[in-house]
C-alpha cells in the first residue's frame, strides 16, 4: 500500500513534465485553494485536482489520503461550530460548560466548518499529486543550484526514511525471536520494548552513516564548489502549463480585487452566487486549469500528440 | 602507478598496527588481488590507496605512499579523487541519491565539472555497464547486484585510472558477484584500468588476478603469481587460495593450476583421461535419512503469498529430523528465507501447516511468536546487538523467556569463542564476533531447531570453518539445523542433507551428494573439478583421499617408465 504513495515512473503527462512547470502547476492549485473562500470556488479545484489524479493513475492512493484526512475533517467540522459564535442562525443550544460558557451551533459555523474542510481536502490532493507526478530527485535538483547542501541532506533523508521504516520491521522480528512479546505488558513495559528497538535502529544507523560519508568523500565531496547536474528540458507542453496556471493567477486576482472568489459566512451565509461574475471567474479559473488535464487525457489517447508537444 | 615504503599504520586509539612495515609496488595495468583472513589488514591497504587513510581515520601513520612518484598525503584530494577510485563492500550504505541517474551524477557533480561534460561521462558509462534501462528507477528499489554495478558506474564516471575495490561481491548472491567481477575484468582488459581487489571469495576471482598479495597481521607474507600464492598457502595449510589450487598444491605439484578448466586438463593428462574411479556415482553415500531420526518439524502443503507479490512458498512438504544439518540453496527470489521466516513464526502461512515436536507428537504452533525451541538468527547480526555487554545480550533472551542461566551463558561463549568478549561492548567487535554474539543470544534457550539466514555472507575461510564446525558438534548433540545459504562448498563440507529450492518450490532433497553431486552449475568447485574422472566427489579432502593415491600412483609408473 505505501508504495502507491510514492513516485513511480508511469509516463503519464504530468510526470513528462519539466519539474519547475510541474511545481508551477500544483503551487497554482495551492495558491488557489488558500486565496479563495468561496465554496463554489474550493469545490471546482477539487474536481480539477481529482480529475488530475485519475489521470496520473493516483485515485487508489488518493483514497488513502482521503481515509486519513476523514478524522482531520471531521474535527474541523465538529471543533468550528463549537468554538465560533459569529453566527445569527443557531440551529442548537447546548449544555453550559465552564470557561467556554453555553454551546451554541449556529448553521453559519457549520458552513464555515464544511468549507474549510474542502480547502483541507484541496491541499492533500496537491501533496498527493506532487508525490504522484514529480521525481524528488528532479524537484530538488531545481533547488540545488541555490541550497546545495540543504538538498543534499534532504535528499539523503528521503532515501533514509523508507529503508528505516523497513529496518525497523526488521529489528521488531528479531526481537520477537528473542522473546519479546510487543502486545503485552503495561504501557510503561511497551514504551521499553520498543525504544530498544529504536536503540538498535540507531546504534546500526550511526554505524551505517560512518561508510557513507566515507564513500562521499572517496567520490571527492567537499573538495571544492560544486556544480549541478540537470536532465530535464524545457518543452512546447512545458510552455502550455506555465501559460495556463498564468491565466488562471490573473482570472483569480482578477476576480478577488473586484469581490469574486471571496464568501462571507458571518454573521449570516451571503447568496452562493451573486452576480454572473462569480460564475464568470469561476469558469476561467476552472477551464484555464483544466487544459493540462485535457492535454494528459490527449496525451493518453493520441500519440502523435506526444510527440507535437 | 602507487609506490608504498615501510607503510605502518595505528587505528585511532589501537596499540597494534593495522599495517606493519608494508612495502610494495604496483604497476601502471596491474589486476592486483590481495587477499588474507579478517583483520589482516587489507582493507586498510586499501583505503591507504584511496587516500582515505589517513586523511578520513586519523590515526599515527608512517612511511611514504607515493601516486604516479607524487606523496599521496600531498596531493589535492579532487585530484587524486579523480585518478583514484574506490567502491566498498556494501552497497546499500554508499548509494547517496534516490534516483540511478543523479546517483550516478554524484561525484561528477563534486568534481565541479561542467552540464556538458557531466551527460557524455553519464551516458558514455551508462551503456558500458547497461545501465540505461535503470536510468529513471529509484536506487531503493534496485537489486544488490545492480545497486553495486551502480556504484561502480557512479566511480568510473569519474574516469579514475585506479579502481580499488574493497570485497565489493561480499553482500551479492554468487550469480551477481561472477557477473561483478567478470565487469571488472573486462574494464581491467578493455580499457587498461589498474584494478585492486581484496577480496575472500577467491573461488570466483583468483584466476582474474595477475598478481596475488596475502597479507597476514598487518604485513605483506607472498607477493606473487597467482600460482606462487596458491603453492605458499597450501604449503603454511592455509585455506585462502581456491579448493582447485589448494588440491593441486596438497598433492605437490608445483605449479598448481586456479581454474576448474586447467584442472581437469592437468588431470586428463595425469589420470590418462579416463574415468578410473567410479566411486559411488553421481548418487552418493546414502542420505542420513530423516525418516530414521526422531522428527522435530514437518512443514506440511505449505503455500505463502506476500500481499500485492507472487506465491513466495507454493506446496513445501519437509520434514527435519532430530540433529539433521540441512542447507537450504537456491538462488535470489527461490523463497527460501521467507521459509526461513515462516517456519521462524514470523510469516503466517497462507495454507498448510507448520508443525513442531512437542511432547512426543507433531503439534501445529500456537500464538504469534516463535517461542523458546526455535531460534532464528538473520542476515544481519546487528540486529541483535544493544546491549552493553556481551553477557547481558544473552541475558537478555533468557530473562525474556522467564529462564535463569544455569551456567549456559559461559559455556556458550566458551564454544564459540567469545569467553574473553564477555564483558566488551558488542559493538566493538568485529563482524565474524558479533555474528558469534547474536548466535550466542538466540542459541542460549537451548532450542530444538536453529535456523539461519545466510550466516557465511561475508566470512573469510578460517569464520567460516569455524562457523561450518561449530554447527556441525550442535547438530550431533541433537539440535537440527536448518540453514540458507548461497555457498555451495560450505553446504557440500557440513551440510548431512540439502534441499534446492527454485521458484518457491523444491527441485531437489536428499544428501549433498545426491543433490549437489547431480547438479551442472550447483556444484562444488571440487565436484566440477572431478566430474567424469571420479564422481561422487565434492569436498576437497574427499578428493584429496581419493584422487590422491591414484595421481601418486601414476606420477610413480610415469617416472619409473
Amino acid at each position: 500500500m505505501l508504495d502507491k504513495l510514492f513516485y513511480s515512473e508511469k509516463g503519464s503527462f504530468l510526470q513528462a513534465l519539466h519539474p519547475l512547470a510541474a511545481l508551477v502547476y500544483l503551487g497554482t492549485f495551492l495558491a488557489l485553494a488558500l486565496a479563495f473562500t468561496h465554496p463554489l470556488y474550493l469545490l471546482g479545484i477539487l474536481i480539477v485536482l481529482i480529475l488530475a489524479l485519475w489521470l496520473a493513475e493516483g485515485l487508489e492512493a488518493w483514497e488513502g489520503c482521503l481515509k486519513a484526512a476523514l478524522l482531520m475533517m471531521l474535527l474541523v467540522m465538529i471543533i468550528n461550530p463549537l468554538v465560533v459564535r459569529a453566527g445569527d442562525t443557531v440551529i442548537w443550544h447546548g449544555p453550559g460548560i465552564p470557561v467556554f460558557g453555553r454551546l451554541t451551533v449556529s448553521l453559519e459555523a457549520l458552513c464555515y466548518g464544511a468549507v474549510m474542510s474542502v480547502r483541507l481536502l484541496d491541499i492533500i490532493s496537491v501533496f498527493c499529486l506532487y508525490n504522484l507526478t514529480v521525481h524528488p530527485d528532479r524537484a530538488l535538483n531545481l533547488f540545488s543550484r541555490f541550497a546545495g547542501k540543504s538538498v543534499l541532506v534532504i535528499s539523503l533523508a528521503t532515501k533514509i526514511l523508507p529503508a528505516m521504516a523497513w529496518d525497523l520491521e526488521r529489528i521488531r522480528s528479531v526481537q520477537q525471536v528473542r522473546g519479546v512479546d510487543f502486545g503485552k505488558g503495561t504501557f510503561k513495559e511497551k514504551i521499553k520494548k520498543y525504544s530498544s528497538v529504536v536503540n538498535i535502529l540507531l546504534l546500526s544507523s550511526l554505524e551505517s552513516s560512518m561508510e557513507t560519508a566515507e564513500s562521499m568523500q572517496a567520490r571527492a565531496f567537499g573538495s571544492g564548489p560544486r556544480t549541478c547536474y540537470s536532465r530535464s528540458l524545457w518543452r512546447p507542453r512545458d510552455t502550455l502549463v506555465v501559460s495556463c496556471c498564468a491565466a488562471a493567477l490573473a482570472a483569480a486576482l482578477w476576480g478577488l480585487l473586484h469581490g469574486f472568489g471571496r464568501y462571507t459566512f458571518y454573521p449570516q451565509l451571503d447568496y452562493l452566487i451573486d452576480g454572473s461574475g462569480t460564475v464568470a471567474v469561476l469558469l476561467a479559473v476552472m477551464s484555464s486549469l483544466s487544459v493540462p488535464v485535457i492535454a494528459g487525457w490527449g496525451w493518453r489517447r493520441w500519440h502523435c500528440l506526444k510527440s507535437k508537444i | 602507478m602507487f609506490k608504498i615504503e615501510n607503510l605502518k599504520y595505528y587505528y585511532p586509539g589501537s596499540e597494534r598496527p593495522a599495517l606493519d612495515g608494508i612495502s610494495l609496488e604496483i604497476g601502471e595495468g596491474e589486476f592486483v588481488l590481495v587477499s588474507g583472513a579478517s583483520g589482516s589488514g587489507k582493507s586498510s591497504l586499501a583505503r591507504v590507496l584511496a587516500g582515505l587513510i589517513p586523511d578520513f581515520y586519523g590515526g599515527r601513520f608512517g612511511g611514504g605512499v607515493y601516486f604516479q612518484g607524487r606523496d599521496i598525503r600531498a596531493m589535492d584530494r579532487r585530484k587524486l579523487a579523480r585518478q583514484v577510485g574506490m567502491v566498498f563492500q556494501d552497497p546499500e550504505k554508499q548509494l547517496v541519491m534516490t534516483g540511478v541517474e543523479a546517483e550516478m551524477a554524484f561525484g561528477l557533480e563534486n568534481l565541479g565539472l561542467t552540464q556538458k561534460e557531466m551527460f557524455r561521462r553519464v551516458a558514455e558509462v551508462m551503456s558500458f555497464l547497461g545501465l540505461t534501462e535503470l536510468r529513471h528507477r529509484f536506487t531503493a528499489g534496485l537489486s544488490g547486484g545492480q545497486k553495486q554495478k551502480l556504484v561502480l558506474a557512479a566511480v568510473l564516471a569519474m574516469q579514475p585510472q585506479t579502481l580499488i575495490l574493497d570485497e565489493p561481491t561480499s553482500q551479492l548472491d554468487p550469480v551477481a558477484a561472477e557477473d561483478f567481477f567478470n565487469l571488472v575484468k573486462r574494464l581491467n582488459e578493455e580499457t587498461g584500468f589498474t584494478v585492486v581487489l581484496t577480496e575472500q571469495r577467491l573461488e570466483r576471482c583468483f584466476h582474474l588476478a595477475d598478481r596475488v598479495i596475502i597479507m597476514e597481521e598487518g604485513r605483506v607474507a607472498v607477493d606473487g603469481s597467482p600460482e606462487q600464492a596458491a603453492r605458499w598457502a597450501a604449503g603454511s595449510g592455509k585455506p585462502l587460495v581456491p579448493p582447485v589450487a589448494r588440491f593441486f598444491s596438497a598433492l605437490g605439484v608445483p605449479s598448481p593450476p586456479v581454474t576448474v578448466k586447467g584442472g581437469r586438463r592437468l588431470l586428463m593428462r595425469s589420470l590418462g583421461g579416463r574415468a578410473l574411479w567410479g566411486g559411488p556415482g553421481p548418487g552418493g553415500p546414502p542420505a542420513s535419512s530423516s525418516k530414521a531420526r526422531a522428527p522435530v518439524l514437518e512443514v506440511k502443503d505449505l503455500w505463502f503469498t506476500y500481499p500485492g507479490g507472487g506465491e513466495a512458498l507454493q506446496d513445501i512438504n519437509i520434514m527435519v529430523g532430530a540433529g539433521e544439518f540441512v542447507a537450504v540453496l537456491g538462488e535470489n527470489g527461490a523463497g527460501k528465507s521467507t521459509l526461513l521466516k515462516v517456519v521462524a513464526g514470523l510469516l503466517r502461512p497462507g495454507r498448510g501447516r507448520v508443525l513442531m515436536m512437542d511432547g512426543g507428537r507433531l503439534t501445529e504452533k500456537r500464538g504469534r511468536y516463535p517461542g523458546r525451541r526455535v531460534a532464528y538468527l538473520s542476515q544481519n547480526p546487528n540486529d541483535y546487538l544493544f546491549q552493553d555487554t556481551v553477557e547481558e545480550e544473552l541475558l537478555f533472551t533468557l530473562k525474556n523467556f522467564g529462564m535463569e542461566d544455569g551456567g549456559i551463558v559461559g559455556e556458550l561463549l566458551e564454544d564459540l569463542q567469545l569467553g574473553r568478549h564477555r564483558w566488551a561492548n558488542p559493538r566493538d567487535l568485529s563482524s565474524g564476533e558479533r555474528q558469534r554474539v547474536a548466535l550466542a543470544s538466540v542459541l542460549v534457550t537451548g532450542p530444538d531447531l536453529l535456523l539461519l539466514d545466510e550466516p557465511t555472507r561475508g566470512l573469510d575461510y578460517g569464520l567460516k570453518a569455524g562457523l561450518g564446525g561449530f554447527l556441525s558438534r550442535r547438530a550431533e548433540s541433537g539440535t537440527s539445523v536448518v540453514l540458507v545459504t548461497h555457498d555451495v562448498e560450505f553446504a557440500a563440507e557440513y551440510a548431512t542433507r540439502v534441499i534446492m529450492m527454485f521458484a518457491g518450490r523444491v527441485v531437489s532433497d536428499g544428501s549433498p551428494h545426491e543433490v549437489l553431486g547431480r547438479s551442472f552449475f550447483y556444484s562444488t568447485q571440487i565436484g566440477k573439478l572431478c566430474r567424469g574422472f571420479c564422481d561422487g566427489i565434492l569436498t576437497f579432502s574427499e578428493a584429496v583421499e581419493r584422487i590422491g593415491p591414484l595421481f601418486f600412483k601414476k606420477k610413480l609408473s610415469g617416472s619409473s617408465h
